[in-house]
């Protein structure tokens, strides 16, 4: 056994080194293609993913969020529970608020947003919105009569360049008619202007929870929490453990909270990627059979000589295996080359997707399964064309 | 020894057969330097496939050393043809990627010895052959009787019971051919190596010991040439 991987080892260097460069190289070049064909796409996608689940997190949910037990509207004694909240492990931000719509108007133009009521320093333990006012400042606690609007609800004077209906370009300082759902109708001044990328934030409005609470007549309540945990990724844990402190609030993750919006664009673009890596693997295969069944066809006479003079078809077979493990090698690693290079490049000219640049992903789980679906690909068309060619007769091949 | 009995080879089972061995029935002592020789299509050839185990024969049996070859599985007759034969073909068929030394190690690194007996037995068959300082050239570097003669250091490597050889000499020009008959009955007088060489070139019978004349697949006759009355090689 060993001695015949010896012999086809010897067999397969000596053709690799003596033998047709040309289409060996070509041969590497395709499989580096593939490789990074294999790698690439499905790391951007994840890239997206992440800076979804990034923004998900720093701009709209934190990673836990709790909301009034059922057929209830409001949270109540939230200030209690707030204290509650800050004195467990791993629990490093906690901001209570009021979401809820209201009618904001402006010379004019009508729009709908959600609106927000927050405690700002509360708010800015959980959520990174305040770091991202594009002009003016975000809401201070203790503010009343201001408002914070979304850059996009702001929106421009020019209507074509506006991506939702908005208020036709409003800037700080200015003053906006917001009528809340209970029929109450108060002026605010612009703050500041929020600039997030974040689709939820841009598009929607915030005032303290101290001008909500006094709209509505309403003290120490909330219809939201948001949760921030030091960990990313324990949520489910850290909702056990509130549960096991006695919560009855619903509990959500923040995956649960925007599941169906990520998940619909992974899954198509998994698709996508699905349809892709099948076509690389397709190629991939068709090359290194092609390349070893023209080998094994135009060496037939060779092939019986070998067999003639005492080599084994199998030691023949393995050599080729070991030819087309080469091609795989050589491929993997000038693909893995390439993809450093495309990968530095993209460091530098960074892919700019709606929500901010997206950084590649590379998971090495991927290099992995990528790594082992073309080594699975490389041996069976190695294996087949050398097994289909080294089937024919000894004198048949030998006459040619 | 190797004994062939009551050999056939049948082409084609349909309505048209050709009977390309009907009934051989050979003998082919130790030692002995054996030619083949007859009209083209006369079955010589595919007597020789017979003997190299490239071929089975339709009915009858060959022994070679007392084994009957016939019974062995495809694996068994691949070993058999590795140990205990070398079979050299009219167009030298060496791999072209391999040196000459590379091309004459395969077989003996195929059959399991270490680099060490491979280099030995290698250098030692070539300079035989009459190549020690060739030995680094590719297939393609040398001369069609340069190669043959790669060939033939590959088929004797293993140090074979019998030689087979099929027109070891066609491609080659007479002074070539001289080289590679003086060669084998070199090889015969002073290693005892048993040859089976078919030809069909008359001048080549002064080297056999015997010369089995075949015809239509059957021997036609059989001549057997003294050991003292045997003519020298003329240079
Ligand atoms: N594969 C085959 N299929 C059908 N007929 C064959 C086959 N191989 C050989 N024959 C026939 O068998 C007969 C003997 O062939 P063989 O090759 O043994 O002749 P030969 O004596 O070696 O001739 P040559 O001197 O031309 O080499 C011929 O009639 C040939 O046509
Ligand atoms: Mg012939």
């Amino acid at each position: 056994m060993f001695e015949e991987s010896k012999v086809a080892f010897f067999l397969a260097k000596r053709s690799i080194v003596r033998g047709n460069k040309g289409t060996l190289s070509l041969t590497i070049l395709i499989i580096g293609m593939v490789f990074v064909n294999l790698i690439f796409l499905p790391s951007i996608i994840t890239g997206v993913a992440v800076l979804f689940n990034q923004q998900s997190i720093d701009y709209s949910y934190g990673n836990l969020v709790i909301e009034p037990k059922k057929n209830q509207v409001y949270i109540n004694s939230v200030s209690e529970l707030q204290k509650k909240l800050e004195r467990i492990p791993g629990i490093t931000g906690v901001s209570t608020r009021y979401v809820t719509s209201a009618t904001i108007v402006y010379k004019g133009n009508v729009v709908t947003p959600a609106l927000y009521a927050i405690k700002p320093g509360d708010e800015q333990s959980v959520l990174k919105i305040g770091t991202k006012v594009s002009s003016g400042s975000y809401l201070a606690d203790g503010d009343t009569g201001h408002i914070v609007l979304g850059y996009r609800l702001a929106g421009n004077e020019d209507e074509k360049l506006d991506v939702i209906s908005s208020l036709g370009g409003v800037d700080v300082g200015k003053v906006v008619d917001v009528t809340f759902n209970n029929g109450v109708t108060r002026q605010y001044r612009i703050k500041g202007i929020v600039t997030s990328n974040s689709y939820s934030v841009d598009s929607n409005a915030f005032i303290t929870k101290k001008e909500y609470e006094d709209v509505f007549g309403l003290e120490d309540r909330a219809n939201q929490i948001l949760v921030r945990t030091r960990e990313t990724g324990k949520e489910n844990e850290m909702r056990n453990t509130l549960l096991s402190y006695g919560f009855q609030e619903k509990i959500w993750t923040w995956q649960e909270k925007s599941a169906n919006f990520l998940n619909q664009i992974i899954g198509s673009f998994n698709i996508i990627n699905l349809i892709g890596t099948a076509v690389s693997l397709v190629i991939a295969i068709v090359v290194i059979f092609i390349v070893i069944f023209i080998n094994t066809v135009y060496r037939r006479k060779q092939i019986g000589i070998l067999k003639a003079i005492g080599i084994d078809r199998s030691i023949i077979i393995k050599s080729y295996l070991f030819q087309a493990l080469f091609i795989f090698a050589i491929g993997t690693i000038m693909g893995c080359a390439f993809l450093l290079m495309i990968l530095q490049l993209l460091a530098a000219n960074p892919i700019v997707f709606p929500g901010g640049p997206v950084a590649p992903v590379v998971d090495p789980a991927l290099i992995l399964r990528s790594t082992m679906s073309l080594l699975v690909v490389s041996l069976i068309a190695g294996y087949v064309p050398a097994w289909i060619t080294t089937r024919e007769d000894i004198l048949t091949a030998i006459r040619g | 020894m190797i004994i062939g009995r009551d050999l056939t080879r049948i082409y084609g089972m349909g309505a048209v057969q050709v009977r390309a061995l009907n009934g051989v029935s050979v003998k082919i002592q130790k030692g002995e330097f054996v030619g083949i020789m007859g009209p083209s299509g006369s079955g010589k050839s595919t007597l020789l496939h017979m003997f190299g185990l490239l071929d089975r024969p339709t009915s009858g049996s060959i022994l070679i050393d007392g084994s009957d070859v016939g019974t062995l599985d495809e694996r068994a007759r691949t070993q058999f043809r590795l140990r205990r034969l070398g079979y050299v073909f009219q167009d030298y068929a060496l791999v072209p990627e391999l040196t000459a030394k590379e091309n004459v190690y395969l077989p003996s690194m195929t059959r399991g010895m270490t680099a060490q007996e491979c280099t030995l037995a290698c250098s030692d068959i070539l300079t035989l052959v009459g190549l020690g300082d060739r030995i680094h050239h590719l297939p393609g570097q040398m001369s069609g009787g340069e190669q043959q003669r790669v060939a033939i250091a590959r088929a004797l490597v293993n140090r074979p019971t019998l030689l087979l050889a099929d027109e070891p000499c066609a491609n080659l020009d007479s002074q070539n051919s001289r080289i590679i008959l003086d060669l084998f009955q070199r090889l015969n007088r002073d290693l005892h190596q048993t040859i089976v060489m078919v030809s069909h070139e008359e001048w080549h019978k002064r080297y056999f010991d015997r010369i089995i004349s075949m015809k239509d697949g059957v021997i036609e006759k059989e001549e057997r040439r003294s050991e003292g009355g045997k003519p020298a090689p003329s240079p």
